[in-house]
């Protein structure tokens, strides 16, 4: 594989992204933890750059980095945990689940290494942010408008759930 | 192969947000790495968009979506983990075992 | 229709005391079964008189089941033959019933034991009027079933429990042979019913090898239910049950049925020389093998045992060397005396608080003078001193033995006469003359008990006579039988003196060892110390089938017990171990944790993809 720029790039992010994720799981502070995660999210931001996508990008390090980090704070804050992470449930629990997890991803790993993918440089011309929206407002407009929907019940729900109840 | 080293990152960040998942205690951290696990999805999905077999923007786009719907589940989930907070008194994942028959 | 009546009082009776166990007072269940045998036996005498009047064999059948077209009947067939068993049996019964008042009058159980008694009687009143084989084999069975169920009567002891196994699992080796010989006749003649077997067999419908064979089998039959040896083992051991059971089962009826069998099949036998060998030294053989095991036992009830057998040894001998009368008329007077012998020994147990040891006994003359006057009577009828029954009816068994020739099993007769002599006066001295040996008081005996011991006396005396001058019995029991008559006439008359004279050498030999105490036993048992031993061990016959059948049987139980309990057992311990082992692991997995439940799933993901693919592999 020649040490291309691109290749540099993906390398460093992709080590950043697993880091952030490794000390995410392995932190005992939550507060550490989210903030890992945020890192973890900026660089899959950068990881999408690296694949011409530059929209999702930007979406990504406003909803993710931003958005939800900021919602997990304050979930966090909101409600009285200990500090300290205690560790996994029970033993057994913990050792089955890392015995399935690694099964899961040796699976996962033996099938992409085996399946030949016959890809292609493609024409970037069709890729940005012109042709996405394009995509969104004619031929994706109805899943769009769906969507806003979603967001809208998901936004009542969630006031609705976290609301106080009256006694 | 790009395409195989993007699969083999967002599989590693699967795998590690389902060991996340499975383990974690504090339900917000199992939240955190639900997240994850639908990041390493949206890589998959952004790289097939490039490199695979048709590649076009549909892969995109579906991210989008799928950012959506992840933000509306991260609220959601948020919401009804305080409600649950405020019956159980507790944000353990061990602890909510309602569903014991 | 009277005979059909005989057998069904005492199934009435059966049937209400086992309806009525719990109601009845033990007076009314003894009434109920004395009275129910009592009608049965007085409903015989008419039959027997119309039957000695020259009345023909009363014949009534109906149709009991089809197989193919083959209708199997079921009825009552009752010749000279039947008739006289009927009235012995009938009358020994009710006698036995009489004085089971007396003897079991302290027990319990005794609505039970009338209720198993009267059950007995009905199966063998039904035994000896069948008119087919099918009958006979079912209620040969319910005989067996009766002794089983009297013998262990007094099951809370051990030895009886034993005893009563003995009896029914000697007697079945014994009965696999009869219905053997039942299907194979079935198979050759295609009836049940003894006419026309007699029939089939006159005409040489079946061959004569298979005549044998045939023949053999039933005697096998008969050899269990009549202790002959080698399966006499449980009829002494049988002895366990109350003594009135050992009066009507273990001596004057039930083992006679193998007796009576032979007689009743005797046209079998006679069409085959082999068979009446069988029959002629088996019966020679256990005739003087049990009366030597007589000579050394102590228990009174068993010395009376070995007697049993003897003295069926010597029926046996009679009808192997073509005295059918002979052997049928032992049969009666044995019914008599042996009854009364064992009477009398139960009314001695029971004024001596049940001790059966005849070490402890003596001088029992003093207190009960009628009783040793009674039970002298028996022992002079079974030692064949004349004019008791016992004298004639062996007397013509020696006869019909020396006029069939075969001398050696005549010079055994002669030899086991005299051991019986010997060890029945053996008995009757060391229970009645010297002086009372045991600790306990000597106690009365209720007047109920008498009466029958009296009766019996009296026809131990007499039934002898139904014989001697003018052969009554023989020419009654030959009509219609197609037996031919014992031809005596070329007997000579040195028999009845050498059989007396054999007889009083016991006698007197007795007298002198125990009577008089001139030749100490002691001295003889140190003369041939090996040979009492033998005799006193029942020749080790006990030991050598717990050697070569019990053990080995018992130690293939314990494989298969083995075989059950850990292997087959072990597999379902496992499987059930194995599925209670999944239960509390699939418990466990289910704590209501969300996590738990996505743990499940994922493993059950990685494994249906796993299942999916793993054949990929291989190809």
């Amino acid at each position: 594989m020649n040490l291309t720029g691109e290749f540099v790039a993906f390398f460093i992010l992709s080590v950043m992204a697993i880091g952030g994720a490794v000390f995410m799981i392995n932190f005992t502070r939550v507060i550490h933890m989210a903030l890992a995660l945020a890192f973890t999210f900026f660089s899959i931001a950068g990881i999408y750059l690296l694949l011409n996508a530059e929209f999702v990008a930007v979406i990504q390090v406003l909803i993710y980095t931003g958005a939800v980090s900021i919602l997990m704070l304050f979930g966090i804050m909101l409600t009285k945990h200990r500090d300290e992470e205690k560790g996994s449930i029970a033993p057994w629990h913990s050792v089955l689940s890392f015995i399935a997890a690694g099964a899961f991803f040796g699976i996962v790993m033996w099938i992409i290494y085996r399946t030949p993918i016959a890809g292609e440089q493609v024409d970037l011309k069709q890729f940005g942010v012109a042709r996405l929206g394009e995509a969104v407002f004619k031929q994706y407009v109805i899943p769009f408008e769906l969507a806003s929907v979603l967001l809208l019940v998901a936004l009542v729900g969630a006031v609705i759930l976290a609301k106080k109840e009256e006694r | 192969m790009y395409l195989t080293s993007y699969l083999a990152l967002a599989a590693i960040l699967f795998s590690i947000g389902l060991y996340g998942v499975l383990t974690k205690r504090n339900a917000v951290m199992v939240l955190f790495c639900i997240e994850l696990m639908l990041n390493a999805v949206n890589i998959n999905l952004i790289a097939f968009s490039k490199f695979g077999l048709f590649p076009n923007l549909t892969g995109q786009i579906f991210t989008l979506f799928t950012i959506t719907v992840a933000a509306a589940e991260a609220a959601v989930g948020i919401a009804i983990l305080i409600a649950l907070y405020r019956n159980k008194e507790t944000a353990e994942a061990d602890q909510y075992n309602s569903m014991k028959g | 229709m009277n005979v059909l009546w005989i057998p069904l009082f005492p199934l009435i009776a059966f049937l209400l005391l086992t309806a009525g166990r719990k109601v009845w007072s033990k007076g009314i269940s003894a009434l109920i079964g004395i009275i129910a045998t009592a009608f049965s036996f007085l409903l015989s005498l008419p039959v027997l008189w119309e039957s000695l009047a020259g009345g023909k064999t009363i014949v009534w059948k109906i149709p009991w089941f089809h197989i193919n077209q083959q209708v199997i009947q079921f009825g009552i067939e009752a010749g000279p033959l039947n008739v006289l068993m009927l009235t012995i049996v009938s009358g020994v019964s009710f006698l036995v019933h009489l004085y089971s008042w007396g003897y079991m009058r302290k027990d319990q159980r005794i609505n039970t034991f009338y209720a198993y008694l009267t059950l007995f009687t009905f199966s063998m009143l039904g035994l000896v009027i069948s008119s087919n084989l099918l009958e006979i084999y079912i209620f040969w069975e319910l005989v067996g079933v009766c002794s089983f169920l009297l013998v262990g009567f007094w099951y809370f002891k051990p030895e009886a429990k034993a005893a009563a196994k003995k009896a029914f699992i000697v007697t079945r080796i014994g009965d696999i042979g009869l219905f053997i010989a039942v299907s194979l006749l079935f198979w050759q003649v295609g009836s049940f019913e003894l006419s026309d077997l007699k029939a089939a067999v006159a005409n040489g419908q079946i061959e004569p090898a298979m005549i044998t064979w045939i023949a053999i089998l039933v005697f096998i039959g008969a050899v269990g239910k009549s202790g002959q040896f080698p399966l006499h083992t449980w009829l002494p051991d049988a002895m366990e049950g109350p003594t009135p059971v050992s009066a009507l089962i273990h001596a004057a009826t039930m083992v006679a049925a193998g007796v009576f069998l032979v007689a009743n099949l005797f046209f079998l036998f006679e069409a085959s020389e082999t068979a009446m060998s069988v029959v002629a030294y088996t019966g020679g053989f256990t005739a003087i093998f049990a009366a030597s095991i007589g000579l050394a036992q102590n228990d009174i009830k068993r010395v009376l045992a070995y007697s049993t057998v003897s003295q069926i040894g010597y029926m046996m001998l009679a009808l192997g060397s073509a005295g059918y009368v002979a052997g049928v008329f032992h049969l009666m007077t044995h019914a008599f005396f042996k009854a009364l012998l064992f009477l009398a020994a139960g009314a001695v147990i029971v004024s001596l608080h049940h001790e059966q040891d005849i070490r402890k006994m003596g001088g029992l003359w003093k207190q009960h003078r009628w009783l040793g006057i009674w039970f002298l009577t028996g022992c002079l009828a079974i030692a064949g001193i004349p004019p008791f029954s016992g004298f004639f009816s062996k007397d013509e068994i020696l006869m019909s033995v020396y006029a069939d020739g075969r001398q050696g099993l005549f010079s055994v007769a002669v030899i086991a006469a005299f051991f019986t002599a010997f060890y029945m006066f053996r008995l009757f001295f060391m229970v009645f003359s010297g002086s009372y040996r045991g600790e306990q008081k000597i106690e009365g005996i209720p007047r109920v008990m008498m009466i029958p011991i009296i009766v019996l006396a009296v026809l131990s005396t007499v039934a002898g006579f139904a014989n001697t001058p003018g052969r009554l019995l023989e020419h009654w029991l030959v009509t219609g039988s197609g037996v031919a008559s014992d031809s005596l006439h070329h007997a000579p008359g040195w028999i009845p003196v050498l059989a007396i004279a054999v007889s009083l050498l016991g006698i007197g030999l007795a007298y002198v060892m125990y009577g008089r105490k001139r030749l100490a036993p002691e001295a003889v048992v140190k003369a041939v110390p090996w040979v009492y031993q033998l005799v006193y061990r029942k020749y080790y016959i006990d030991e050598l089938y717990q050697m070569i059948i019990v053990l080995p049987l018992k130690a293939f139980g314990w494989f298969l017990h083995g075989w059950d309990r850990f292997i087959v057992g072990g597999l379902v311990h496992l499987s059930a171990w194995f599925v209670s082992f999944l239960g509390s692991v699939g418990s466990r997995i289910q704590n209501g944790q969300a996590q738990t439940y996505a743990l499940v799933s994922l493993i059950g993901l990685i494994l249906l993809i796993v299942g999916l693919t793993a054949g990929r592999l291989f190809e």
